[in-house]
């Protein structure tokens, strides 16, 4: 653990001569630590802090920080430092080579309390577990906090601002707790927080990423997997969301009660479960969705009641929607959506009405432009890259689902299919068309790259068909595999 | 019950169904039709920059529900029924071989064509779809696969069925296209209409479908892809908090049920008849 | 060899065969003789194991519903006309066979060549004439060396000279020593084959006797067609019938029924009567 020996090191801003003095005698005392420290960190964890804090003259990091000047910089060595650690005064903790940061199980583990803290390259560990005190690996309620570069593991809460404005928290990595997703807490709680900027954090295993009361908050170039919302709004306005990666929650991104929001280019993909969202949106204004992917979820987007504010839109340009269940979810009563270069590709259903109705107070496209459909059947005689039939969307089964959503079940069913045959073939089955696109695209336009596109593991799969193909190849061989036989000689002896 | 004896026995019925016109057509409508899904599946994934696996397995599963049990039901029927019309199953009984082998050996040899025939098809259009950078996981292609192969001899075991309990090829291949449409549409397309005539509750809606199994086989083939079945709505919701884990094996159980059941049926009725 | 104890066969309410009991003993030669319907393929579908009956049969002291391929391992059966599969070569046939017989594949050149079949064993079984089929299915039922042979109406379906082929390569097959059961109802089968004859009647054994006195218990006759000048044919017909003949007019020709062994009789009596017989044919 300890390969060097542990070495405490507190930078103030004193004058150049003490600083040296001090450093000095900092340096002799590390090289007198050097052997007894070897010996104390094969040791218990908790005596070899103490050994090392001894040494510096300081019972623990927490004297260390209590003994730290406002606006000195705490460099923490690797090891295994106890917690929980209460910061109260601007300073910068800075771990070399992963320090751990280990609480005791209960309550938070570092607690900031005073605006300008910044927090580096620290393993924080060991939270508490109680989802009514929000037990957190990283809590602030001071402005312009910096959380940067740690790693959060075995945290109920990952990192709490509370009341902490301005405050950054980028390239840190945050592991959840191995518990049932009721029993989680989140990896980013944002509460009260305004202009936080969240930035290229990986975060797996936890609930949500919540954004509450905290406007004009960016979250850039994350990675977020594996919770329940990839990211939450609730009760904040004005976010730009942008390239980021939302796989594997129940909700890729879940938007409730705000305005003005800017998804770009980001890649939903994989968010499942019974409501599973790629992007969810609840009674949410003024909503730009733009560049993203959104591909493989149960529903694309779900859309309840948005844009709710009157003289507001929610605009979708240039997304994919690919391989997702349903494309787009609505309810009856979402109106004033605009569509236009969206490409509709191979979902299980296009759009669905949630609960019946039609979708037709959208507009569906915009200047005369409206979107790709995989599925539409058309022509374009004037050559104008714009189909001369409108696209609709009216499949029998899809309606009957619609009112009747335990038909799902057939949902693949050679009978579905049948159905809309029938329909076709009988028009006065004909269910009446729930949207109509009026200038859909003849070609798929061009889309911007978001993070996460990964190939596929093309060597395997090639070797898993090829071996399929041998299989085959080998059962009739031996199928038509003759005996040996001496007919060959006899043959020859008659010619 | 000798294996050589067995052996000689499927070698001859993998032989034949190379010479056999219903499974030649068969097994190139399957080949054909799964690379043209594949070859559509992989415009998707040019336009999208990612594999189109789900969407691809997902037609997939359309195509094995309507051609696979057509396949295998036919096969099935004509099997013992071909013959006996033919004069060769008396000739073959009257040589030094047990009825339960005879009944074995064509079973195993029109199990491992049906295997030869998804191999292919599966197989072409696999190499095809990687290839292109179009296949998902291979895991999740190959459980496909081997589902595929399960649904396969449930209906081979119904098709011999129908075979030990007909005379006339004609006549058991008329039966086994009717059983085809029941397994295929009409059971489906029944059951509709009474979930919505009766408003079944979602568990009973479940239990009556999974009496069929090609549903059977969908879900558990949907299963293994999305790792969940709310795709199939409240049914598949219910079924997933219902039996959650258990899934998997009731469906293992129900194809096994599938298969042995209708077999065990038609080698009792193949051994006690008389009147070769 | 073979033992029929109070064999009773009963499809539904009609008695295929009732109370039949036989022993055919080692190297011996019986034929069923009956009118078609008298039960005898029903006897050789139980024996090879294809009906189930009341009553007994052993073969070589296997009981045939009990060790049923103990009992078909002893018999080459050779059915009154080979099904086959119609893709398969003769050799491939053969080996097909031979592998559920369990007989070694070294037997089916030998046993090919024994047939005649030799050159055609690459073609296909469908592609063989009616007599080449049936030397096929002897081939097949000899290629394990069965002590038993069972046939049923072996010869029915083939023409004068395939007939005669065939027979020759079964009476071969009888001086090798095998015990022969066969049905049929040809006179000159079975005085050429059988040493006993059981005829059957309704599902029932009536009698048996040595295969020689069969056509004489019987009464049985021949009829044979002399096909004569039209202007002969009145003056024939008064010869033959002086000479104590019945014969009758049949268009172009005359009709004499005669004992099996006086087929040559009218021919002698139209030659002393200076008619000329251009042809005549047995029926």
């Amino acid at each position: 653990m300890m390969e060097l020996g542990a070495r405490c090191v507190v930078k103030r801003q004193m004058s150049k001569h003490a600083s040296l003095v001090a450093k000095m005698l900092l340096l002799l005392i590390v090289a007198a630590l050097t052997l007894p420290l070897h010996v104390a960190a094969s040791g218990q964890v908790t005596s070899q802090a103490v050994a090392a804090t001894t040494q510096c003259g300081h019972v623990s990091l927490q004297a260390m920080i209590d003994d730290a000047t406002p606006g000195d910089t705490v460099v923490v060595p690797a090891g295994t430092w106890q917690a929980p650690l209460h910061i109260d005064k601007p300073l910068t903790l800075e771990g070399q080579a992963w320090p751990v940061i280990q609480g005791d199980g209960s309550g938070d583990v570092i607690r900031i309390s005073a605006p300008d803290v910044t927090v580096r390259g620290l393993v924080v560990r060991g939270s508490g577990i109680s989802l009514d005190r929000e037990d957190a690996a990283i809590r602030s309620s001071g402005a312009n906090t910096v959380i940067e570069n740690n790693r959060i593991e075995d945290a109920l809460f990952g990192v709490y601002l509370e009341q902490a404005p301005d405050s950054i928290v980028r390239g840190n990595t945050i592991h959840g707790m191995e518990l049932p997703i009721s029993r989680r807490g989140d990896g980013l709680k944002i509460f009260y927080s305004p202009r936080t900027l969240i930035e290229n954090n990986v975060m797996r295993d936890t609930r949500d990423a919540l954004l509450w009361y905290s406007p004009y908050s960016i979250v850039r170039g994350n990675d977020f997997a594996t919770g329940r919302y990839g990211l939450h709004m609730m009760q904040s306005d004005h976010h730009l969301i942008e390239s980021n990666i939302f796989r594997n929650n129940s909700v890729g991104v879940y938007v409730m009660y705000g305005t003005g929001f800017e998804l770009r280019r980001n890649l939903l993909a994989d968010n499942r479960g019974p409501s599973g969202y790629g992007v969810g949106l609840k009674e949410a204004s003024d909503v730009l969705l733009e560049g993203n992917r959104i591909v493989n979820n149960r529903a694309g987007v779900y859309s309840d009641s948005s844009p709710l504010q009157p003289e507001t839109a929610v605009t979708y340009h240039n997304n994919l929607f690919a391989y997702n269940e349903i494309g787009l979810e609505m309810l009856p009563n979402t109106q004033r959506n605009r569509f236009q270069d969206n490409i509709f590709l191979d979902n299980g259903e296009q759009v669905n009405v949630y609960g019946g109705g039609d979708l037709t107070h959208n507009a569906w496209a915009v200047d005369g432009r409206g979107n790709y459909w995989s599925d539409y059947a058309g022509f374009d005689a004037n050559a104008d890259a714009i189909g001369d039939l409108p696209y609709t969307s009216k499949s029998l089964f899809d309606n009957l689902a619609g009112s009747h959503p335990e038909l799902r079940l057939f949902h693949l069913s050679p009978a579905s299919d049948a159905l809309d045959l029938a329909a076709k073939a009988f028009p006065i089955f004909a269910p009446q068309p729930r949207m109509s696109d009026p200038a859909p695209l003849m070609q798929p336009p061009a889309l911007p790259d978001t993070p996460g596109l990964t190939p596929p593991p093309t060597a395997i799969n090639l070797a898993a068909a090829a071996a399929m193909v041998m299989l085959a190849l080998s059962i009739l061989a031996a199928g038509t595999r003759r005996r040996r036989r001496q007919r060959h000689t006899l043959s020859a002896q008659a010619a | 019950m000798t294996a050589k004896v067995i052996w000689a026995l499927a070698q001859k019925e993998l032989r034949d169904a190379l010479h056999n016109r219903w499974f030649l057509l068969y097994t190139l409508a399957f080949i054909g039709l799964a690379l043209a899904l594949s070859y559509m599946s992989l415009a998707g994934a040019g336009i999208a920059g990612f594999a189109g696996f789900g969407r691809t397995a997902a037609s997939l599963i359309n195509l094995v529900l309507l051609i696979i049990p057509l396949m295998a039901l036919t096969i099935g029927a004509q099997s013992l029924a071909h013959e006996q019309e033919q004069g060769t199953l008396a000739y073959l009984l009257a040589q030094p071989v047990t009825r339960v082998e005879v009944f074995a050996g064509k079973y195993l040899g029109l199990a491992l064509s049906l295997l030869a025939s998804l191999g292919l098809g599966f197989g072409i259009a696999g190499v095809v779809l990687a290839l292109a950078n179009g296949a998902g996981s291979p895991a999740a292609y190959v459980s496909l696969v081997g589902r595929t192969f399960l649904l396969s001899l449930t209906m081979l075991s119904v098709g011999f069925l129908v075979s030990a309990f007909t005379k006339r090829a004609g006549v058991a291949i008329g039966i086994g296209l009717f059983l085809w449409l029941a397994f295929v549409f009409l059971g489906d397309l029944g059951l509709m209409g009474t979930a919505i005539t009766l408003r079944l509750p979602v568990e009973q809606l479940l239990w009556l479908s999974l009496l069929n199994p090609l549903q059977v086989f969908k879900m558990a083939a949907i299963l293994d892809i999305n790792a969940t079945l709310d795709l199939l709505g409240p049914a598949g919701i219910y079924a997933m908090q219902e039996y959650g884990a258990q899934l998997r094996g009731l469906f293992l159980m129900l194809t096994v049920a599938w298969i042995v059941a209708p077999a065990l049926a038609a080698y009792v009725r193949f051994h006690i008849r008389g009147d070769l | 060899m073979i033992e029929f104890t109070d064999l009773t066969k009963r499809y539904g309410k009609f008695t295929a065969v009732e109370h039949l009991t036989l022993h055919v003993p080692a190297q011996g030669a019986v034929a069923l003789w009956g009118v078609n319907g008298a039960g005898k393929t029903t006897v050789i579908k139980c024996l090879i194991g294809l009906l189930r009956y009341a009553g007994r049969i052993t073969v070589d002291g296997c009981d045939v519903q009990r060790q049923g391929r103990a009992a078909r391992q002893r018999i080459g059966y050779v059915p009154q006309e080979l099904a086959f599969y119609k893709e398969m070569t003769t050799y491939d046939m053969a080996e097909f066979y031979a592998r559920l017989k369990g007989a070694p594949a070294a037997r089916i050149e030998p046993v090919l060549e024994q047939v005649g079949l030799s050159e055609h064993q690459d073609k296909p079984v469908g592609a063989l004439s009616g007599g080449m089929k049936q030397r096929l299915a002897l081939g097949l039922a000899l290629l394990a060396d069965p002590p038993v042979l069972v046939m049923d109406e072996p010869t029915s379906n083939l023409d004068t000279a395939a007939r005669s082929q065939l027979l020759q390569l079964l009476v071969q097959v009888k001086q090798a020593g095998k015990t022969i059961l066969f049905t049929s109802h040809r006179i000159e089968e079975i005085e050429a084959l059988a040493d006993e004859v059981a005829v059957m009647e309704r599902g029932r054994l009536q009698f048996r006797c040595p295969a020689a006195e069969l056509a004489p218990r019987l009464g049985l006759r021949t009829q044979v067609k002399f096909i004569l000048p039209g202007h002969q044919l009145e003056q024939a017909l008064a010869v033959l019938q002086r000479e104590g003949l019945a014969a009758r007019r049949n268009g172009v020709g005359v009709i004499v029924e005669v004992a099996p062994g006086e087929k040559a009789r009218p021919i002698h009596t139209l030659r002393r009567a200076d008619i000329e017989v251009s042809d005549f044919e047995v029926e």
